[in-house]
């Protein structure tokens, strides 16, 4: 009962980001009395959920900033804020085959090893699985091993392909890959080790954008038959409230409570790489952000 | 005075009974009068689509053989004998009704994984569980033999066990009667018991996503047109599928027709 009298705050949260943020949305919901729903999967599956159900939330935490100029903005929200940034590893476990024997400079060849199962992400579904393949390009280039790509990519085979990072994670957990192409913070929140990956092209550092957007992949499109493709670019996390978010003042305060510094602070300490202050694109963001 | 209140109760249960048919049935025709026209036109050129449907009903129609030749003896067990342990075993049978499908695939993938004793064993020697149609099979068969047990033991318990006990004085051995007496008198209901299994084996999406993501049986190619291209996409695709399962349901409800009505 007191659910349906309290206040409420319904957030859709990138599988990748679900980890880290929970603490803090418990949190907030014990200090703010506010009831707090979650629901976590893979960021276009968040907005289809908007666009084809209209279930909105009040707020929206996307592993894709660019997922919201592309299939939100402005019909569902206004505006949109960079708020954490991520880079690609590979990530794996004490039981993985040659876990003792890999290292920065040898992992495109124990990937490619005929023993070794490599899981990955549905490039058609999580931002996470089109940046595997332009970090393979990328790759491709930086150690010039001309099919380097390409090998390592039907080296993790479709039928190692899960639909979001969480679901990957999960298979690796469960020992059931070797080695999986992951967020550096999924690696971390679930304790595995990995592999961090040269700068040039694990889509870390801001700075080398340009350097990054000279790798591109083609994936399916929003409709049937058509592609879209996708530049590098630097892994940035985005957030919005949509225009018909039910609790918007709800959202305005977690926004202030998750850009406070205690909270940067605390995501920081859990492997999410945190900006100073958001970057807001657009107009309407609530003042606490601006 | 009585007669007015009769027809009056008559009329409420009526007016429930027909809102919860609503329920049951606006759903269903809202999805084939939405898609089904569109997936069924496409089902010719959607070659994901075909693909996706044979592989569900292949693999359906696996997992309820398999479900027939392990669930059939502990039914009649069941149903026939009584032991230490039964109810415990009845129990353990429905389990996999209250276990959430995505904790069901969950379970699989620690007991037939790759980490675990047989799933490592399995691996070995060629045959792997998780992203590949034995895990399909796996998962239907996890979470839809407990209906097939359910009813196959209904199907038993249906038979008159004085026949068994006549053919047995007549110097059959346990399992000539169960063959000769037990298993053509059940046959219907056992095979009504199949259908049930069958449709629950084909419409399973969350221990099969769990299990396996690719190849894509319908309930999980669904699902990715949904995620992909919004709904008017998946809308066809689950469209077809309530469409093929109406083939054994209907199929099933011919087969009831025959049976004779029970009247006290």
């Amino acid at each position: 009962m007191l659910g349906i009298l309290a206040d409420t705050l319904l957030v859709y949260v990138a599988a990748s980001l679900t980890r880290p943020i929970q603490p803090v949305l418990e949190a907030f919901s014990a200090r703010t009395g506010i009831v707090v729903q979650r629901e976590s999967g893979a960021s276009l599956e968040h907005v289809r959920k908007i666009t084809e159900l209209h279930r909105i939330p009040d707020l929206l935490l996307l592993a894709d900033v660019e997922v919201f100029p592309q299939l939100l903005v402005p019909k569902y929200s206004t505006w949109y804020a960079e708020f954490a940034r991520n880079r690609m590893v590979v990530a794996y476990t004490k039981r993985s085959k040659h876990a003792n024997e890999i290292n920065r400079d040898n992992w495109t060849e124990v990937l490619r090893r005929g023993d070794v199962e490599v899981g990955r992400t549905d490039p058609d579904l999580a931002p996470v699985g089109y940046r595997t393949l332009i970090m393979l390009k990328l790759a491709e280039r930086f150690y010039k091993k001309p099919g380097l790509a390409k090998s390592l990519i039907s080296a993790a085979s479709e039928r190692n392909i899960r639909p979001n990072a969480a679901e990957l994670a999960a298979l690796l957990a469960a020992g059931e890959l070797d080695y999986i192409y992951d967020y550096q913070s999924v690696a971390e929140s679930n304790g595995f080790s990995y592999i961090a990956l040269p700068d040039e092209i694990n889509l870390g550092d801001a700075r080398r954008a340009r350097e990054y957007s000279t790798a591109s992949v083609r994936v399916r499109g929003p409709t049937r038959g058509s592609e879209t493709e996708f530049k590098g670019e630097p892994i940035l996390y985005g957030l919005s409230v949509p225009r018909e978010a039910p609790h918007p003042d709800a959202a305005a305060r977690f926004l202030a409570y998750l850009t406070s510094p205690e909270v940067i602070n605390q995501l920081r300490a859990a492997h999410v790489d945190m900006l100073d202050h958001p970057v807001v694109v657009g107009t309407g963001a609530p003042a606490e952000l601006r | 005075m009585t007669a007015v209140r009769r027809s009056v109760g008559t009329i409420v249960v009526a007016l429930i009974a027909s809102l919860f048919l609503l329920f049951i049935v606006a759903p269903v025709v809202g999805l084939v009068s939405s898609g089904g026209a569109r997936g069924l036109a496409t089902l010719a050129s959607d070659r994901e689509l075909l693909a996706s449907l044979w592989l569900t009903i292949a693999t359906a129609t696996i997992a309820t053989v398999l479900g027939m030749l392990g669930g059939t003896p502990i039914a009649y067990l069941l149903a026939r004998r009584t032991f230490r342990g039964r109810a415990v075993v009845a129990a353990l049978m429905d389990l996999p009704l209250v276990i959430p499908h995505p904790v069901a695939g969950i379970a699989l993938l620690l007991v037939l994984g790759r980490a675990s004793p047989i799933g490592a064993a399995l691996y070995q020697a060629g045959l792997r569980v998780a992203g590949s149609s034995t895990g399909i099979v796996c998962a239907m068969l996890f979470v839809s033999a407990p209906l097939y047990v359910s009813a196959a033991r209904e199907a038993f318990a249906r038979v008159d066990a004085r026949y068994e006990s006549v053919a047995r004085t007549l110097g059959d051995d346990a399992w000539r009667a169960f063959r000769r007496v037990t298993l053509p008198l059940s046959a219907r209901g056992l095979t009504a018991a199949a259908v049930v299994m069958w449709a629950r084996a084909i419409s399973e999406f969350g221990a099969i996503v769990i299990l396996t993501y690719n190849p894509k049986v319908v309930s999980v190619l669904s699902y990715d047109r949904f995620t992909s291209y919004g709904m008017s996409e998946a809308l066809p695709v689950a469209a077809v599928l309530v469409l093929f399962a109406l083939v054994p349901l209907a199929a099933l409800r011919a087969l009831r027709a025959g049976e004779p009505v029970v009247s006290s």
